[in-house]
């Protein structure tokens, strides 16, 4: 029996006919969900918004039922556990749980104390402690933050302290709800390779949770997609991705719709795979010995002027094309702000101007200074030099629009004629008599952008400038092309947008202009096209795909693949 | 922003102490705080816990628990002028007032007031510098198995003061950055919000202590860091002065009358007491490791017996 049970380990998690209903819900959060993880498997959950990825993860790890109450049927065991009858506590031997927020993710002061409270609160010894502190330290790279105060780190560190602390007893399985919500691009990354090294070497089977399937897509090994609390898909990636493109086109990743839409198959599950497929196309078309390069012969071109498919003249001038009117204009800023004790300037002479109706992406790693340049342009911060000038009025919306909330019925929040303007201007003047908190994600983010914007709009135009602090937190693809929408329709309006965000899909989508800032300076400020197709972590993946000047799009792609020598079918 | 009472780990000789040792040396000197209120004593306990403060580098707490000090300290003479009428001295009579009826504002009031207040900014630093050099984790898990809940309670509490300062500081600022078109938000609406919000991340603080166990009733882990070489020092400074303000004090040290006339005993015995009391202000104090020491007198060893060359 002990040698089956050796040969045999039990699945990492097992869920059977799982259905739940949270307190006083209407409908159940998950129904009729099955699936098993083998040990060692990393697995993407997918789906929309509200699909019920982070219940199921709340169920793994048995804080559904027992923390959160409500009505569960079906069983579920972890490494051979019933998660229904052990707590969260018992569990925490062999599960760990990584959630969105790592702000509330941390109990202790210090680094070294967080993560090795789960060792202290079962009692283990404190030479197996201390060493497995260490380890857990070595293995995510975060030795340096061993003594370091929590409310010191940044959200990238806080979240890998985070994952520290839920890698520290070993678990057989770990839980992560978009982890990189709060990521730059590069943190993103390294946290999703990281994960991948740990699955490979520690044997520790991941079930994340994500919705820029783009960044995590080609670490993974099987896809699960969930939508209206059911499993719609279980399978591999590159099959996840044949189903996306038929049943939901929201899922799709820019990759796969490139090759969708240039009519190539298979679609590929990230950047490698992609151009493999496409140097083996061109191997069996012309036999190169760089096949990338017969396909796009001007993909290194010297300059821009020997650019054959460089972006057309006439989209560069609308990517550039700045209107006469002046948002706002910032000359030689200086912000100085106290980080750890000490003063340290975050805007280093940042000059900026943004004109009337123009759409500018604000980019750049954690710390970069992205936040607090907008809160300077906003008044929130106050400068130690140079000089800003606003023709016309600023609103900002900063990254959590519920701070804005503070009535229960959102005709309270904006009153008059000069509200129920902001609030038509949102798409929200239905909503007047309704609960705040009833209200979906992205409509709360709406309604905070009308208060906002309120009184500040002269008839129906909006001049001046409004500002988004990182909107796509935790937004799946439906929401955020409703986001672009509205984007549109202010900058339609006469509006200048500049919007912080580490969303590079996001901003190739509603940017006109992108402005990289690096360590509070800005390192590069040019048309979308040209910023987001220069580099590795600030471009798109078609942009890393291709590596084209100027194409970030998959229909930008699309066309350049349609119109490269022997043509894509 | 951090607060400035928020403890900070650093490499210094309290930081380092277990908290039994360092809580036994801060705790003597609040003690003799309220033992004594002969303002000698009072200063040199004040005088003792600034030293302490800034040697273990805690200079933000420090000066801003004497800031907040001295304000209450103000507050309460001026309290204790208005109220209290005692003394032969009386430096003016402001007649009849509602609440008061006769007020008479004496110098023996005003000292007696003055003794209240510098020992509750006293205390103020005491505190203050336990919490900028206590780790508050080793102080909760020392609780755990004598005290489960009440360190659940505290573990909670100290994880969401911090989290609730920063949400606090949100709400205001976009209070700040409602348009002129919305409705206005007063103090008690965003304090309602708070509140509301912080029971929200109460929850999430709550689950994520579930999940590492918290509610386990585990064996008590032996603590990696329950001991440090500075402890010794800590328990025999703090009992030191303790003993040294109980036996003063049955020598008749720290003499002290408020009413009818003040009287201040500077005695010896209280001279001897004060100036323990503010010497022990120094057992943070760290000494440079020996290496560093010998190397620098190495240095100026080889500097005097460098040859003599040109002046330039």
């Amino acid at each position: 029996m002990q040698f089956a049970s050796a040969t045999r380990p039990a699945p990492a998690l097992s869920i059977d006919g799982l259905t739940y209903a949270y307190p006083e819900a209407a409908t159940a959060a998950l129904r009729d969900v099955s699936l098993n993880l083998p040990p060692g498997e990393f697995a993407l959950l997918a789906g929309r918004s509200a699909s019920g990825k982070s219940t199921l993860l709340r169920a793994a790890c048995g804080l559904v039922p027992h923390f959160h109450g409500g009505e569960i049927e079906g069983r579920i065991e972890v490494a051979g556990i019933d998660a229904i009858a052990a707590g969260p506590g018992e569990l925490a031997a062999v599960v760990g749980y990584v959630a969105q927020d790592p702000e509330t993710q941390v109990v202790s002061t210090t680094v070294s104390a967080e993560i090795e409270l789960p060792l202290e609160m079962r009692g283990d010894p404190s030479a197996s402690r201390a060493r497995a502190v260490e380890e857990v330290a070595l293995a995510l790279a975060i030795p340096h933050l061993l003594d370091r105060a929590v409310d010191t780190l940044s959200g990238g560190e806080l979240q890998r302290v985070a994952l520290a602390a839920a890698l520290v007893t070993r678990p057989r399985l770990v839980l992560l709800d978009e982890p990189t919500s709060q990521l730059d691009p590069v943190a993103g990354d390294e946290l999703i390779w990281l994960l991948r090294r740990l699955n490979e070497e520690w044997g520790v089977t991941v079930l994340l949770a994500e919705h820029r399937l783009e960044r995590c897509l080609a670490a993974a090994d099987r896809v699960i997609a969930m939508a209206s609390g059911s499993v719609a898909f279980d399978g591999s990636p590159g099959s996840f991705l044949t189903w996306a493109q038929r049943a939901d086109s929201a899922l799709e990743t820019p990759a796969a719709k490139l090759f969708s839409l240039a009519g190539i198959d298979p679609l590929p599950t990230g950047v490698r795979d992609a151009r493999r497929t496409l140097a083996s196309t061109a191997a069996v078309d012309g036999g190169e010995a760089d096949p990338l390069r017969t396909i796009f012969p001007f993909s290194a071109p010297t300059s821009r002027r020997q650019q054959p498919h460089a972006p057309p003249k006439k989209a560069r001038e609308e990517g550039v094309r700045l209107p006469s009117i002046t948002a706002v204009r910032a000359k030689d800023l200086w912000v100085e702000l106290i980080q750890r004790e000490t003063p340290r300037d975050v805007l280093r002479g940042i000059d900026l101007t943004i004109n009337g109706g123009e759409r500018v992406a604000l980019m750049g790693r954690n710390g970069a200074g992205k936040s607090t340049l907008l809160r300077t342009l906003a008044g929130l911060t106050d400068a130690v030099r140079g000089k800003i000038e606003l023709p016309g009025d600023i609103g900002l919306l900063t990254q959590n629009p519920g701070d804005y909330l503070v009535r229960e019925r959102v005709g309270d929040e904006l009153l008059g004629e000069e509200g129920q303007a902001a609030l038509k201007i949102v798409g929200m003047a239905h909503a007047v008599e309704t609960d705040p908190r009833d209200l979906s994600g992205g409509e709360r983010q709406r309604l905070a952008l009308a208060i906002a914007l309120a009184g500040r709009m002269d008839g129906d135009t909006l001049p001046g400038l409004v500002a988004l602090d990182e909107p796509t937190r935790g937004m799946d693809r439906a929401r955020k092309d409703d986001l672009v929408a509205l984007i549109d329709e202010l900058a339609s309006r006469g509006a200048g947008l500049v919007i912080a965000t580490h969303d590079v899909e996001f901003a190739a989508a509603f940017a006109q202009r992108v402005v990289l800032l690096g360590n509070g300076v800005v390192i590069a400020d040019g048309p979308a096209p040209e910023v987001l197709s220069g580099g590795w972590y600030f471009a798109t993946e078609v942009a890393r795909v291709l590596d084209l000047p100027g194409v970030i799009t998959p229909e930008q792609g699309a066309e350049a693949l349609r119109r490269q020598p022997g043509g894509a079918p | 922003m951090r607060s400035p009472f928020a403890y900070i780990s650093r490499p210094r000789p309290l930081q380092l102490a277990s908290p039994g040792a360092a809580v036994t040396y801060l705790g003597s000197l609040i003690v003799v705080a309220f033992l004594f209120s002969n303002p000698i004593v009072l200063l040199a306990v004040g005088l003792a816990l600034v030293i302490a403060g800034r040697l273990a580098a805690a200079h933000a707490a420090v000066r801003a628990a004497l800031w907040m000090g001295f304000t209450l300290a103000l507050l309460i003479v001026v309290v204790n002028a208005l109220v209290v009428g005692r003394g032969e001295t009386v430096l003016a009579r402001l007649g009849e007032w509602p609440l008061f009826g006769q007020v008479d504002v004496t110098l023996e009031a005003i000292v007696a007031g003055l003794v209240l207040g510098l020992r509750a900014a006293v205390v103020m630093v005491g505190f203050a510098v336990y919490s900028a050099c206590v780790d508050p984790d080793r102080v909760l898990r020392a609780l755990r198995p004598i005290a489960g809940r009440s360190a659940l309670t505290a573990s909670l509490v100290s994880r969401l003061v911090p989290v609730a300062a920063a949400d606090a500081a949100r709400l205001r600022d976009a209070s700040r950055l409602r348009g002129p078109g919305a409705a206005p938000v007063g103090r008690a609406a965003l304090a309602r919000r708070l509140l509301a919000g912080s029971l929200d991340r109460a929850v999430d603080v709550a689950a994520t202590l579930e999940l590492r166990g918290y509610s386990l009733d585990a064996p008590r882990a032996e603590n990696r860091r329950s001991r440090s070489r500075y402890d010794r020092r800590f328990y025999v400074i703090g009992l030191a002065v303790l003993a040294i303000a109980i036996a003063g004090k049955a020598f008749g040290a720290g003499a002290f009358g408020e009413y009818p006339a003040t009287e201040i005993g500077a005695g010896v015995a209280t001279l001897v007491v004060a100036a323990a009391v503010a010497l022990s202000g120094l057992a943070p104090w760290r000494r440079r490791p020996r290496s560093a020491r010998s190397a620098l007198s190495d240095r100026r060893t080889a500097s005097q017996s460098l040859p003599a060359g040109p002046r330039i």
